[in-house]
């Protein structure tokens, strides 16, 4: 009874990042004991990956599934659920975990949150915090008549949890139908021109540009000022720039040591992939632009006349 | 063949905002109105598989007041062919799992080969509904996709899933299945204001819902959100910002 | 037959009866031809949409013939290719009158026994024929130097859009056969008469001054008798199988401009442009605007056939000027050649290029940056000759892109925006009179309290920052002046002009819908704007959707600053002094023709006003209408933009310290072209009301401040 349920995510054999974040916030949630599924077909090396301090338990689910199965994830945590009846599962808000984790709160009746920026408990009722109408307003949100609650938690709020942990592992098999079938992975993008992962200087743009026409003149300037374009979402969704450019949760996260962004406003996705830059430096005619929030210069300007001084001085 | 969409009218903020006097809201004043991005892809992506099986067709469903039925008329006016609104007076907002169940009666009743809603609606972003509805209608689900080859005589889909990091896992999914459109996954034709007023005369209907269960979450309270720190300002003059912008970066790459 | 004879000649000299009747077959033919040529046009015309026929025919035949009489739009801003038109055209008319009165005497007159054409009358006849005669071949050796040997720009033929130029050879060769056979007619026509005259030298022929003087010289060099009367044998035939020839081919050719030319000036619509016209409300997709060449009104198909390829749009129009891939000619032409290879003779005849009437235009052979690149701010449509509805027929082609959803993302983005929130801006409606905070004194709401002036302020002079100062300043006006003023606070919407112009027809009907409804709840005496977009649509367009004022109603802000001077209402405390340049905004000037109010206004306040070359009509449109201020660039990099060039051609005036401006789009435009054309230390841009502010001084309104509620 009670204690936090954490599920594993992970792709290509590799444990990502949001699995530690979501360890760091059990700890911090102080729920009882903290258990983390590792669901895989072959679950052993990722439950050693995930023993990090803070876990109690880790529960290598073996399943018949090869890569992302939203059934077979859905089977398995619900039997852990049955089984552990944790009051608190989380997850991370991210692409896999929308496959099944609001399924299962409709599936056995959870109480569910998504996108959650903060957890806690207030004498004794859980409360969390998530944004509305585009980060503009924030909201509490208390789950009444639920005592078992699914939170996705937004990846790159928490810490990782890092180290090696004592928690002790156990075995679990879950056989299920899945209706899905993993072909293959394939990056998108295709011909990745330029890798941005790698950019120590990165000149991003955003839907300020306006126009495709546009994109040339800031590809020249980056060149001229030694950095790397890079771009936000909706100029990829326009397809005007590959997606092997594109800076943010859907795109590639980046931490080059000066990231200087002309025009992008600052959805929480393409925050979260350039969050941690060295010196992030934003340049957006909007005050109210969200980028502001996480740069550390900002200049509320025209981006093309910010431009055309930078290519005087380039 | 017939495909389902589940749309959202969706409210945006503006600069301001006023709460409610309970302060578990934002004041409706404060409010614009729009049909949901995704769901627009969404729309699009249903009216593109129905003109290359030549025929069938596009239902959309969205819960929600009479104003929901903008949204609607906008799908209605690119091409779907009829509308179905469940009455969603009772529906919290910010509450995906009960909209699921508002949406589940009604979509079951259609028979769906398909069924595809957007990945999220922008001024909730909880990404849930469309996987928490396939969960209630008992079909598989794929969420993030951002191509879909669709084969129905054979039953089923090729999916890509669009995850982080710009990897895209391609699956292979049985229909009818619900999945949860990306943005950028087509263009999303315009609907002329002529055509969403000659939509007019498409039918939506209006059904009550059924027995919704109690919220999965409430709002206790909102409040706008602290602002960090805040970036050290470069000024508005754009010469000097160049200047600046010049010093940092040479500082910082030494 | 020597002297002493009754001045006169004979038609058909030195013709057997055989000959004479075979002639007479030929007019038939020719007559035929003519009138064949003539059912086809009528033929193609009524293959388009909506009626054919026009409405106050009489009033429009009035109109027609005053202005081909008086040659006043053929000869504007070019009076001397208009002198040479002019001079073909009365040369050609006296002499197709002449031969005329000489039917009605051969044919009508004289077999029932009176002959007038003979003494006194022959004489005057020869005299004034002669004259016009000769007048007629000034006017082709004027017209044929300034086309061969001055060729002005607007005479090159080749495509600014990159488009085909395969047909462009033979519109060379139309130009060459019809100046050529003009003048080969009234070459013949005079030899004719020499001929004649060489061979019995009457003496009374000195009435035909041109005639008797070429007559003598082949006299004189021996060139008479029998030799005069062969030649005249011959001439008398070739003259008369080309001129019958000619006749024939006017439907066909060039030609068909002098029957197309000046029905379309008659038929044109007075106020193309200005007001657009509505959709049917139950128009299916495929009737929405022109997809289609059937799909033309007869009118429009009409103004195709009138175009001389004058080139004056050519080099009027701002986008062409500006690297743009439009010409308001090569469009018009590139119409026509779909018309006439579609509907027209050369299809019937299977000559190519042709054309499938039922195929879509744009695509093939209009392509739609074409289409885009238009302004829609009429210069092209005020100067031509022949009365052709460019703007119109670009518009209602755009309905047909808007209905299939083929435009550019940012445009359609933009259009989004005005749905959703009334405004291109995308700002909140409470935002709208947001200005009005910083004032200092209260404005009226103009949906709770009646009030004499209902002020509508239009999207730009609300939202737009630097704009919010000029909308201020004339606040500060009105209220100093103690006008009884009024807005509509967050209840009016974009006014929705370029949004029409754009070809989003059901947009601009909803959003006009919206505004006169709340403007009809008001109680007000007259609707003031500074926005010229607002105006037009204000003053032209909304009538007709049932609004309660009429055009008169509708005052601009220049207007009314006038009209506030003129009664001493505001009294300039000093005169300014400042030399200063006016740039005529085109849904001011050339929409409305409200070209002196904001000049009359300047030089109230002391300015001293020096005007651009390109001035009133004949201003250069900044580049912003036509909703082309929310679509992405079309223009060729290396091509100024229009608001750059209008602004050299201000600094190029000499020492001019502002200028002046009287419509917010320009007032955002030109701050940038004054920045981006280098040209900011010489010259700034003053908004009407700012200057009529500063000569007041009234306090200026706090810049740029951000107000919170």
């Amino acid at each position: 009874m009670g204690g936090t349920l954490v599920v594993a995510e992970h792709v290509r054999g590799q444990l990502r990042d949001v699995t530690k974040e979501l360890v760091t916030a059990a700890a911090e949630l102080g729920d009882g004991p903290v258990t983390i599924a590792v669901i895989a077909r072959d679950p052993g090396p990722l439950a050693a990956a995930a023993n990090v301090p803070g876990v109690d338990e880790v529960v290598a689910v073996a399943v018949d599934a090869d890569g992302f199965s939203a059934d077979t994830a859905l089977a398995a945590i619900e039997q852990l659920v049955s089984e552990r009846e944790p009051s608190v599962v989380l997850t991370g808000f991210t692409v896999d975990a929308m496959g099944f984790a609001p399924a299962l709160a409709a599936r056995i009746d959870l109480g569910f949150a998504s996108d959650v920026v903060a957890v806690r408990r207030d004498g004794g009722a859980l409360v969390v915090e998530r944004d509305f109408y585009g980060a503009k307003v924030r909201a509490e949100l208390e789950f009444p008549g639920h005592d078992r609650v699914l939170l996705m938690l937004r990846p790159t709020v928490w810490a990782p949890a890092e180290g090696t942990g004592s928690a002790t592992v156990s075995q679990l098999s879950v056989a299920s139908e899945s209706r899905s079938r993993h072909l293959e992975y394939v990056e998108a993008g295709g011909e990745g021109d330029v890798d941005i992962t790698k950019a120590d200087f990165l000149l991003s743009i955003g839907r300020g540009v306006g126009e495709k026409d546009s994109i040339t003149r800031f590809e020249e300037l980056a060149t001229a000022m030694g950095a790397t374009l890079g771009v936000s979402r909706p100029l990829v969704d326009a397809g005007w720039m590959p997606a092997a450019r594109q800076v943010g949760q859907s795109g590639k996260t980046v931490k080059p040591k000066v990231y200087l962004a002309f025009g992008i406003s600052g959805a929480v996705q393409h925050l979260a992939g350039m969050k941690t830059s060295g010196t992030i430096i934003a340049v957006n005619t909007d005050p109210e632009a969200a980028i502001f929030g996480v740069a550390h210069y900002g200049a509320v300007c025209d981006i093309f006349d910010v431009a055309e001084e930078l290519e005087k001085l380039y | 063949m017939k495909i389902v969409v589940c749309v959202k009218q969706v409210a945006m903020l503006g600069d301001e905002v006023e709460f409610t006097p309970d302060g578990r809201g934002v004041d409706p004043d404060y409010l614009e109105h729009a049909l949901n991005e995704w769901d627009s892809y969404a729309t699009e992506e249903a009216l593109r598989i129905r003109e290359a099986a030549g025929g069938g067709e596009v239902v959309v469903v969205s819960a929600g007041d009479e104003d929901a039925e903008d949204a609607m008329r906008r799908c209605l006016a690119m091409g779907a062919d009829r509308g179905v609104r469940i009455a969603g007076d009772g529906i919290p907002a910010g509450d995906p799992i009960t909209t699921a169940r508002a949406l589940a009666e009604v979509v079951r009743g259609e028979g769906a080969d398909l069924v595809l809603c957007g990945v999220q609606s922008s001024d909730a972003v909880q990404g849930a509904t469309g996987t928490a509805l396939a969960e209630l209608l008992g079909l598989p689900r794929v969420a993030v996709v951002k191509k879909i080859e669709y084969d129905h005589a054979a039953r089923k889909a090729v999916v890509h899933r669009e995850l982080e990091g710009g990897l895209v896992d391609v699956n292979e999914v049985e229909t009818p299945a619900v999945i949860t459109i990306q943005t950028g996954i087509n263009e999303p034709r315009y609907a002329t204001l002529r055509a969403i007023k000659q939509a007019e005369q498409k039918e939506i209907e209006v059904v009550e819902p059924g027995q919704l269960g109690p919220p999965a979450a409430s709002v206790r309270r909102m409040f706008v959100p602290p602002r960090g720190e805040g970036a050290e300002l470069l000024g508005d003059d754009a010469a000097g910002v160049a200047q600046r912008i010049k010093q940092i970066v040479e500082e910082r790459l030494r | 037959m020597l002297a002493a004879e009754v001045p006169t000649r004979e038609t058909f000299a030195n013709l057997p009866v055989w000959a004479i009747a075979f002639w007479y077959f030929l007019i038939f033919v020719s007559v035929c031809a003519f009138a064949w040529g003539v059912w086809r046009l009528a033929r193609k015309y009524r293959a388009g949409r909506g009626p054919a026929e026009p409405d106050r025919p009489a009033e429009r035949l009035a109109r027609g013939a005053r202005v081909v009489l008086s040659h006043s739009w053929i000869r504007r801003r070019d009076p001397l290719s208009g002198l040479g038109h002019l001079f073909v055209f009365y040369g050609f008319l006296v002499l197709f009158v002449g031969t005329a009165i000489l039917m009605v005497q051969d044919d009508i007159a004289g077999p029932a026994g009176f002959e007038f054409f003979e003494g006194w009358f022959y004489q005057a006849y020869s005299l004034f024929l002669d004259v016009f005669g000769a007048i007629l071949v000034a006017g082709l050796l004027l017209l044929a130097g300034r086309r061969w040997l001055v060729r002005p720009p607007r005479l090159d033929y080749r495509r600014v859009d990159g488009g085909p130029e395969d047909v462009r050879g033979r519109y060379v060769l139309g130009d060459r056969a019809f100046l050529g056979i003009l003048f080969f007619l009234a070459l013949t026509g005079f030899l004719q008469e020499s001929f004649r005259i060489a061979e019995t030298d009457p003496s009374f022929e000195t009435w035909s001054p041109v005639g008797w003087a070429v007559g003598q010289a082949f006299i004189g060099i021996g060139f008479d008798g029998g030799a005069a009367e062969l030649a005249h044998r011959i001439n008398w035939w070739v003259h008369g199988l080309v001129a019958l020839g000619f006749v024939s081919s006017i439907p066909f050719t060039k030609a068909v401009h002098m029957l197309a030319g000046p029905a379309s000036v008659a038929t044109r619509d007075d106020l193309a442009g200005r007001r657009l016209v509505e959709l049917p409300p139950d128009a299916k997709p495929e009737e929405v605007g022109y997809q289609r060449i059937t799909d033309f009104a007869p009118r429009h198909l009409l103004q195709l056939d009138a175009c001389t390829k004058c080139g004056k749009c050519h080099e009027a129009c701002p986008a062409r000027a500006s690297g743009y891939p439009l010409s308001p000619r090569d469009l018009i032409l590139d119409l026509r050649e779909v018309a006439e290879g579609s509907l027209g003779l050369r299809s019937r005849l299977g000559v190519e290029p042709r054309f499938d009437a039922a195929a879509p235009l744009v695509g093939n052979p209009i392509r739609p940056e074409t289409l885009w690149s238009c302004m829609q701010c009429m210069a092209c449509v005020e100067i031509c000759p022949v009365g052709i509805e460019h703007v119109p027929i670009i518009n209602q082609l755009r309905r047909g892109l808007v209905e299939r959803g083929e435009m550019d993302s940012q445009l359609q983005q933009t259009l989004e925006t005005i749905y959703t929130s009334g405004n291109s801006f995308g700002e909140a409606k409470r935002k709208r009179a947001r200005w009005t905070k910083e004032l200092g004194f209260e404005v009226k709401d103009a949906r709770k309290e009646p009030c004499e002036l209902l002020w509508f302020v239009g999207d730009f002079a609300s939202l737009d920052p630097r704009n919010v100062r000029n909308t201020q300043a004339l606040a500060r006006i009105l209220h100093h002046a103690g006008v009884d003023f009024g807005v509509l606070y967050d209840a009016e919407k974009s006014a929705g002009n370029d949004v029409r112009r754009v070809g989003e027809e059901g947009l601009y009907t909803s959003l006009a819908e919206e505004n006169v409804k709340t403007i009809e709840g008001c109680e007000f005496g007259r609707i003031l704007t500074s926005d010229p977009h607002s105006y037009n649509t204000l003053k032209n367009e909304y009538p007709e959707l049932g609004a309660g004022w009429s055009a008169a109603d509708v005052v601009h802000h220049s207007e009314f600053l006038l009209e506030l001077l003129e009664r001493g209402r505001i009294v300039p405390k000093r005169r300014l002094g400042y030399r200063v340049t006016y740039h005529d905004p085109c849904t001011l000037g050339r929409y409305n023709r409200v070209f002196e109010q904001p000049r009359e206004v300047m030089r109230a306040l002391g300015l001293e006003l020096v005007e651009m070359p390109r001035n009133r009509d004949n201003s250069f449109c900044c580049g912003a209408g036509g909703g082309r201020i929310w679509m992405k660039e079309l223009r060729d990099e290396s091509a100024q933009r229009p608001s750059e060039n209008r602004i050299d051609e201000a600094v190029a005036l000499g020492d001019v310290r502002f200028f002046t401006v009287a419509c917010p789009k320009d007032v955002t435009m030109y701050e940038d072209a004054i920045k981006t054309s280098g040209h900011a230390a010489e010259i700034e841009l003053r908004e009407l009301s700012e200057l009529v502010l500063e000569a007041l001084e009234l306090d200026p309104v706090a810049v740029g401040a951000a107000p919170e509620p």
